[in-house]
């Protein structure tokens, strides 16, 4: 501990070199806390979706409707609690770029089995009362600065909507409780919908909340069951297992950000370790006195090492401050509503922390090695 | 300039560990762009490469995509009449109605379910689509249950073999083919006879007509024959540009992606060639103030180095480019966000890529080297001299 003034002082010998450092492990540090929340958000809408909700969707593909009738039969499954139904409407606002997800639902069983949906009393019972209202996210707000009793047209975009508009006004703006709901969703009465679509009494997919979540397998086998050979046959699994399989389909996204950050980190590597062997290069001389004096080559790589990771917990730090700062719900809305929100969390800024401090080990160690095999006699018969 | 960019040059390999820890940092820099750009390069390129300059897609007035287009059954007869429209050897208009629909079937890797895409087609496809080539078996006949498959979708999904039968839409359907398609969006799709799927999706209609043209130079007068008959609500796409159009977003999503990993990253690249740089210029003082007292100019001190720092990033911009070579042709998939279905593709390196990537690190070189040469420009000849 008493070297610590020793170690920020040569830290301190070339202030643009070390500053330049800082700033390039910030960078790195930065992008992996930003891909790491990405790849996070992912897990976190897979973790947060329920294991007592099973969905129902046509075994074909979801993009194929069923009955209404389906709907009873499903809450006569013994197991199942409690039962509601929406469908996708793929309604397009001004412009097909506007993408955000649109779904009917039958507004009261969906609001009740989606705690996750926070909405005030007052504004869910203006929605419930009104067959054009609408919820909107608390996102989507923001996005389209809406406000509540605003209206908003949405051009059906597919075929069985029809092709009138569908006029909706604005009842009520919901805050997301987990990550299992996003905040960039528009809902609206199932009814309304099926009033004025082309095809009628047609449901997307049917959601059932579980007695016990134990009885997942079974009561999905049940209900599939039911409408094994039907025109209509069935595939039920968890909203976990629904949205894990979801997520699957963009690619192995896993592989894909984790290279990226791997390369990150190694261009950092190769910044940092030139910088510090660059700096033991230029003490040669001072490094030799040192040793002279009677320090041990142990201490001269410790001090080594403990300048680079010293400077690049700064780094590190200033990175995953930035990230925390400004990586958050809003970023990315390029994506287009495809990727679940992410933001870097504590969790996150603390491993960038960390990884900073294991660059900072790691490009240190060659140099470190140079400096501590020193030979006095020809170092200081050297002129720097 | 020899002697200068002799000198330049030899100082350079002086210094090649310093010189080549920089280069490898650039080196990553460009790997990682070259690499995620060769995404959204094999995305676009397999879904462009599905359209023919000589043929028009029918879609209904106003869909982007055939997922949201309709064509009711007697529009193709009046379709199939218009004089743009190419005739087959025995006559008969080169016209394709389809139906495309997505159903679920488990990945080979995982076992998790995806959604492919299976399109119905008319008789004339496959002399429509004169791309597609059997690998193994035949064409489907029509008329009876049996349907293609395209060698991407029988590589990524389970139960697709030759002979095989496969269920949906409440049928089972034999494979009779197995087909190729130079790399189009085709080769992750299933094949089958479109009057067949249509009862088994319960669809009254046809979603597109794909035809083939007399000549590419006829599409303005097709369009504007549709457009004049007051039964067709129906707009034709020269295919290329569909596809192109189809690829869009995918291909949009990737390249803001890369851009703006590549872009940030560079900046702790450029920081590390800076910090050489100035390395550079801080031993090499006293020459530089040789070089001056010689009668060199402060211009061509500051080419000098900066060359020097752009000839260092191009070394690491090539390695970065051998580095990201071995991806080309590595076959993956994704979800193509305007079909909400899987299709498969090749990361694509093409020349092009690799000189952009070039470019880039001639242009981190650059900007890292910009600011030491200016400072070694600057230095006083006479204090740099006295320098030891």
């Amino acid at each position: 501990m008493k070297f610590i003034n020793l170690v920020l002082k040569s830290a301190r010998r070339s202030k643009r070199r070390t500053a330049l450092t800082v700033l390039s492990v910030a960078i790195a540090v930065f992008l992996f806390s930003a891909l790491r929340a990405v790849l996070d958000g992912f897990n976190a809408a897979t973790e947060a979706s329920s294991s007592t909700r099973l969905v129902t969707i046509r075994s074909t593909s979801m993009i194929f409707n069923m009955p209404t009738s389906h709907v009873d039969t499903i809450r006569s499954v013994p197991g199942v609690q409690d039962v509601t139904y929406a469908n996708w409407f793929g309604g397009i606002y001004k412009d097909p770029k506007n993408f955000f997800a649109n779904i009917a639902i039958e507004p009261e069983s969906y609001l009740r089995m989606y705690p996750e949906i926070i909405v005030s009393p007052e504004e869910k019972q203006a929605f419930l009362e009104d067959r054009t209202g609408c919820l909107v996210g608390s996102g989507l707000v923001k996005r389209y600065d809406w406000h509540v009793g605003d209206k908003i047209v949405l051009k059906p975009g597919i075929p069985y909507y029809g092709t009138q508009d569908y006029p909706f006004t604005i009842r009520g703006i919901y805050k997301s409780g987990s990550s299992a709901v996003d905040d960039q969703t528009m809902w609206f009465h199932w009814k309304y919908v099926d009033e004025r679509g082309a095809v009628h009494g047609q449901v997307g997919w049917v959601v059932a909340l579980l007695n016990n979540p134990d009885a997942a397998t079974r009561v999905s086998q049940l209900i599939d069951e039911k409408f094994a050979n039907s025109p209509n046959e069935t595939k039920t699994d968890t909203e976990k297992q629904f949205q894990a399989s979801f997520a699957s389909m963009l690619g192995n996204l896993n592989l894909l950000l984790g290279s990226v950050a791997l390369a990150v980190v190694i261009t950092t590597l190769f910044v940092a370790g030139n910088t510090m062997a660059m700096s033991v290069r230029e003490r040669t001389t001072e490094i030799a006195v040192m040793r002279t004096l009677g320090f041990q080559a142990v201490t001269i790589f410790l001090l080594v090492v403990g300048e680079g990771i010293v400077v690049s917990i700064v780094g590190g730090a200033l990175g995953a401050f930035v990230a925390r700062l400004i990586v958050n719900g809003e970023f990315l809305q390029a994506a287009g509503g495809f990727i679940p929100q992410f933001g870097v969390n504590n969790w996150n800024a603390v491993t960038g922390v960390g990884l900073g401090a294991v660059i900072g080990l790691l490009a240190a160690l060659i140099p470190a090695t140079m400096a501590s095999r020193l030979k006095i006699v020809d170092a200081l018969r050297r002129v720097a | 300039m020899g002697l200068i960019a002799n000198y330049n040059l030899r100082s350079m390999i002086v210094r090649k560990g310093t010189a080549a820890m920089t280069a490898m940092g650039i080196a990553m820099v460009v790997a990682v762009f070259v690499m995620t750009l060769a995404i959204a390069q094999g995305f676009r390129s397999t879904l462009v490469a599905s359209g023919s300059p000589e043929n028009a897609i029918i879609l209904r007035k106003g869909s982007t995509s055939e997922n949201l287009s309709a064509v009711l059954k007697n529009q193709l007869p009046i379709i199939e009449s218009l004089p743009q429209i190419a005739h087959g050897p025995d006559g008969r208009p080169l016209a394709s109605a389809e139906l495309l629909v997505i159903i679920s079937l488990p990945r080979v890797t995982d076992n998790q379910p995806a959604n492919v895409p299976l399109r119905g087609v008319g008789p004339k496809a496959y002399e429509v689509r004169s791309t597609l080539k059997f690998v193994e078996g035949r064409r489907f006949t029509p008329g009876t249950r049996e349907i293609n498959v395209g060698q991407q979708a029988l590589t990524r999904f389970k139960g697709l073999a030759l002979g095989s039968d496969v269920k949906f839409g409440s049928a089972t359907w034999k494979v009779a083919g197995i087909f190729t398609a130079e790399d189009a969006s085709f080769e992750s799709e299933i094949w089958g006879d479109v009057d067949l799927m249509m009862p088994a999706f319960q669809r009254g209609g046809y979603q597109s007509v794909t035809a083939k043209m007399t000549d590419p130079s006829v599409f303005e007068s097709l369009d504007a024959a549709i457009a004049a008959d007051p039964r067709l609500d129906l707009k034709p796409q020269r295919e290329p540009e569909y596809y192109a159009d189809q690829s869009a977003t995918t291909t949009t999503l990737i390249r803001v992606f890369a851009t703006f990993v590549t872009v940030i990253l560079s900046i702790g690249a450029v920081f590390g060639a800076m910090n050489t740089m100035y390395a550079a210029v801080a031993y090499r003082t006293r020459e530089i103030g040789t070089l001056r007292a010689l009668g060199f100019s402060r211009l061509r001190i500051v080419t000098a180095f900066l060359a020097e720092s752009v000839a260092l990033a191009l070394v690491g911009g090539a390695i970065g480019c051998v580095l990201a070579l071995p991806v080309h042709g590595l076959s993956t998939g994704t979800m193509n966000m305007a079909s909400f279905s899987e299709l498969a593709f090749k990361f694509r390196i093409t020349p092009g890529l690799l000189l952009g990537g070039l470019l880039f690190s001639a242009l981190m070189g650059a900007v890292g080297g910009l600011l030491p040469a200016i400072r070694a420009a600057r230095i006083p000849v006479a204090r740099a001299l006295r320098e030891i």
